[in-house]
């Protein structure tokens, strides 16, 4: 018999089957691209947490040094919501390996444990958060050394309730995500959570007076929550009062328990080897309903099959509606927050020259992001696409329909929204507007199909975590965003200059007319490259797991 | 002269420094049920995904029913149908959604892909399941699926990767059935398993590959003699006997293994 490893050597193989990985992803040219891709799009991030660090320090300092316990709890609020929520957010983009796909192995539980916390600890905004709680440390100390007395073991408590927090949020919430009809409940909890949030604005602005007595008792409330409670336990110990910071520290402690214990529930479900795949549906017996497929007027059958075929797929995922639904969403909020009919008078947002672009701008801009790798959802079908006697151009002529059908119903949607809320859109703003979104479509469409052809990423089917789009892929198409952005910009500004707005319209429509003739171009490439392709398509999205 | 329904000649497949296929010569008459046989690794399923042109060959020529593949990959395909290793199937599709997508795929009519989408869900036990995904169908039901997405168009050849491979009993009687009514009606059927009893029963040909290379081709009397003939304990052989001899002679002395002792 074997012994099991201990949890040391346990978590050195953990640690170098992550490096090995790691190293591995760089064999191939692709593999080294893809790195330095994100290296370049991550700088400008890393250089915005590693400013904010000596800013927060010398916040820290000044609130020690001269009193002001506001300063320092806004500084512990902000570390906290960042580390809370920030990860939530771009949840959607997040790559996180799972350590229950290590379970197969004779792991110890709390080696198990230890690596659900090292998921958290090595996640991008846990090491800001930390770098900045260090900063705020070292602010301090240089304030005054005896408040660390206090503040190392008040931060470094607050710094594990927030991964503790972190942890669970996200272990509960896979396990919510898992199964289809909780993850549909929860899209809808978010959906709404989004909109009550994006409502707050507009609320505070109307009825922001009569709340204020109670946002008052509700900020106050704050001090019962872990950020509150770590400024006060330093803000008291600096003062001297060792019993309110130790009641304060203990209610720290008290939140590590309650939060620890959620946490270990779901930890030990997943140890146990829980089943958290779909639960099958029993559906009832008879006679089985075959109708004929769809007969599109002016496609060839193939196309009207592919098009059937990737509209239920988008109906069917939940997880899509997010995004489909937050272009109408943000202008429903947008519209409300200019208290409809009343707003028509003035203001840059109420005129409907400028709410029209806009609100058609922004849905290009959510929704163009689809365009760039719109094989993801085939993975497992995918071979049958190269084995039917089809031209892999029809394929993606299908999938451009749909994107553009998706495109269109939202810029309809968000007129007829902006026609009810800020009236309507001159004429010649509204062909100006339209053919420059016709030039930004069929632009990101030829970009993004050969895009996808050659950075493909495969995505999983509902899931929101674990959806990491090729890094290639991100800046080819924030690049082609701000080429675009540039050149709407810069012709926009050169016809209002000359007082034509028209021959920006017609610049914008002889571009679109230029990227249809290459949108075409790339589409006759399409069926050669995706052939000659064929293999490295059907690895890279074919593939289990 | 005999019509081909499957020939290829020096086919070759690298990956890397790996010579996963080595210089194939293949050669499957209209009508047989060819049984493609070999160890894991072997290079079964790189060989049926270059037939059936899922992958590039390195060097080679392969020709399905007089037809180049290379040069008419889309003439070929019209006449094939593809089971292939992982199934392919789109499982966010109910059943009879993907058989009607597969059916129009192969360029059947809108109510021809239906009628035959309903005879099929019937055939294969999958009716009472028409309005479940796939993605909740079991092992079985998929691989069910996948077979009648094959043969919708009514192929002339057919390639099925390991198709009793996760099947239970009952399933594999469906299968077999309709593989049966494929012969009967002279279409092609190349397969690979490592069930030999069931290739044993269904093929009346077969072909084994060993570390990319052929190693043996012919009907199933015809290797059982060549067998026979280096034996002599007059015993009839079975196909395992045969594909023991051919691939796993030189292991037939299995060694070892110290700390199971």
């Amino acid at each position: 018999m074997t012994l099991v490893p201990d949890r040391q050597e346990q978590l050195r193989l953990v640690g170098w089957l992550r490096w090995r990985l790691f190293v591995n992803s760089l064999r191939t040219g692709r593999g080294k691209a893809e790195l330095v891709s994100k290296v370049i799009l991550n700088i400008g991030i890393v250089v915005v947490v590693l400013v904010l660090g000596p800013l927060l320090g010398v916040g820290s300092w000044y609130a020690i040094s001269h009193g002001k316990s506001l300063i320092l709890s806004g500084e512990i609020w902000f570390v906290f919501l960042v580390w809370l929520l920030l990860p939530l957010l771009i949840t959607g983009f997040g790559a996180e390996s799972d350590p229950a796909s290590l379970l197969r192995f004779p792991l110890r539980y709390s080696t198990f444990v230890l690596l659900a916390f090292a998921h958290g600890f090595f996640d991008p905004v846990a090491v800001a958060a930390l770098y900045w709680l260090l900063a705020m440390l070292a602010g301090m100390a240089v304030a005054s050394p005896s408040v660390l007395l206090w503040a190392i073991p008040g931060l470094a408590a607050l710094a594990l309730v927030s991964l503790l927090l972190n942890r669970a949020i996200f272990a509960w919430l896979s396990r919510w995500l898992a199964q289809r009809r909780t993850r549909e409940i929860l899209g809808a909890v978010f959906i709404l959570f989004m909109l009550s949030f994006q409502l707050t604005g507009p609320l505070a602005g109307r009825y922001g007076k009569h709340a204020l007595p109670l946002a008052t008792r509700l900020a106050s409330a704050g001090r019962l929550l872990p950020p509150g409670m770590a400024a006060t336990a330093i803000t008291a110990g600096r003062a001297g009062h060792a019993g309110s910071a130790g009641a304060e520290f203990a209610g720290l402690l008290a939140y590590c328990a309650v939060l620890g214990w959620l946490l270990s529930l779901r930890l030990r479900a997943e140890y146990r080897g829980e089943n958290l795949s779909e639960a099958r549906r029993e559906t009832s017996s008879g006679p089985s309903t075959v109708r004929a497929g769809w007969n599109v007027a002016g496609l060839s059958p193939t196309v009207a099959a592919l098009l059937e075929k990737d509209l239920r797929y988008l109906i069917r995922n939940s997880t899509a509606y997010f995004t489909l639904l937050a272009p109408v969403l943000v202008i429903v909020v947008l519209g409300l927050g200019h208290g409809g009919a009343h707003a028509r008078q003035s203001g840059f947002l109420r005129s409907s020259s400028v709410f029209f672009p806009l609100s058609v701008g922004y849905v290009m801009l959510i929704l163009i992001g689809l365009a760039y790798n719109n094989l993801g959802l085939d993975g497992p079908g995918l071979p049958m696409l190269f084995a039917a006697p089809i031209r892999f151009r029809d394929v993606l002529v299908a999938k451009n329909l749909l994107h553009t059908m998706v495109v269109l119903a939202q810029v309809l949607a968000v007129s007829a929204l902006g026609w009810f809320v800020v009236g309507p859109a001159p004429p010649l703003v509204v062909a100006v507007t339209l053919s420059g979104a016709l030039m930004v479509l069929l632009t990101n469409l030829t970009v993004g199909n050969l895009v996808s052809l050659y950075f493909p990423r495969k995505l999983n089917f509902g899931q929101m975590r674990r959806q990491q789009g090729s890094g290639l892929a991100v800046a080819v198409s924030m690049g082609t965003q701000a080429l675009l952005g540039g050149l709407i910009a810069s012709m926009y500004f050169l016809s209002r200059w000359a007082g034509h707005l028209a021959w920006c319209g017609v610049a914008f429509l002889m571009l679109a007319g230029a990227a249809w003739v290459a949108y075409h171009h790339v589409l006759d490439l399409a069926s050669g490259i995706a052939w000659k392709r064929r293999e490295a398509l059907m690895t890279e999205l074919s593939r289990p797991g | 002269m005999t019509d081909l329904a499957v020939e290829t000649d020096g086919l070759c497949r690298r990956f890397g420094k790996l010579e996963a296929v080595r210089s194939v010569h293949l050669r499957v008459e209209a009508g047989q049920f060819f049984g493609f046989l070999g160890p894991n690794g072997a290079g079964k399923s790189t060989t049926i995904n270059m037939l059936t042109g899922l992958l590039e060959p390195t060097a080679g020529r392969i020709r399905i029913l007089g037809l180049d593949l290379g040069s008419n990959p889309v003439d070929v395909k019209s006449q094939i149908g593809v089971v292939p290793e992982g199934l392919a199937l789109f499982d966010r599709l109910t059943g009879p959604e993907y058989l009607l997508f597969a059916g129009r795929m192969y360029g059947l009519d809108r109510v021809t892909a239906a009628e035959r989408a309903r005879e099929l869900l019937d055939f294969m036990g999958l009716a009472d399941r028409a309005k479940s995904l796939i993605v909740d169908y079991s092992h079985g039901m998929k691989k069910k699926l996948a077979m009648a997405a094959a043969v919708i168009h009514g192929p002339k050849v057919l390639f099925l990767d390991e198709p009793f491979e996760g099947v239970d009993a009952i399933a594999a009687g469906t299968l077999k059935a309709m593989l049966n009514r494929m012969i009967a009606r002279g279409a092609t059927i190349f397969l690979t398993s490592h069930v030999l009893e069931i290739v044993e029963r269904l093929c009346s040909h077969v072909a084994i590959i060993r570390r990319g290379e052929l190693v043996a081709q012919g009907s199933i009397d015809e290797l059982r003699s060549g067998v026979s003939a280096r034996r002599d304990d007059g015993q009839k052989i079975s196909l395992e006997q045969i594909f023991l001899e051919i691939v796993g002679g030189e292991r037939t002395a299995v060694p070892e293994l110290s700390w199971l002792e």
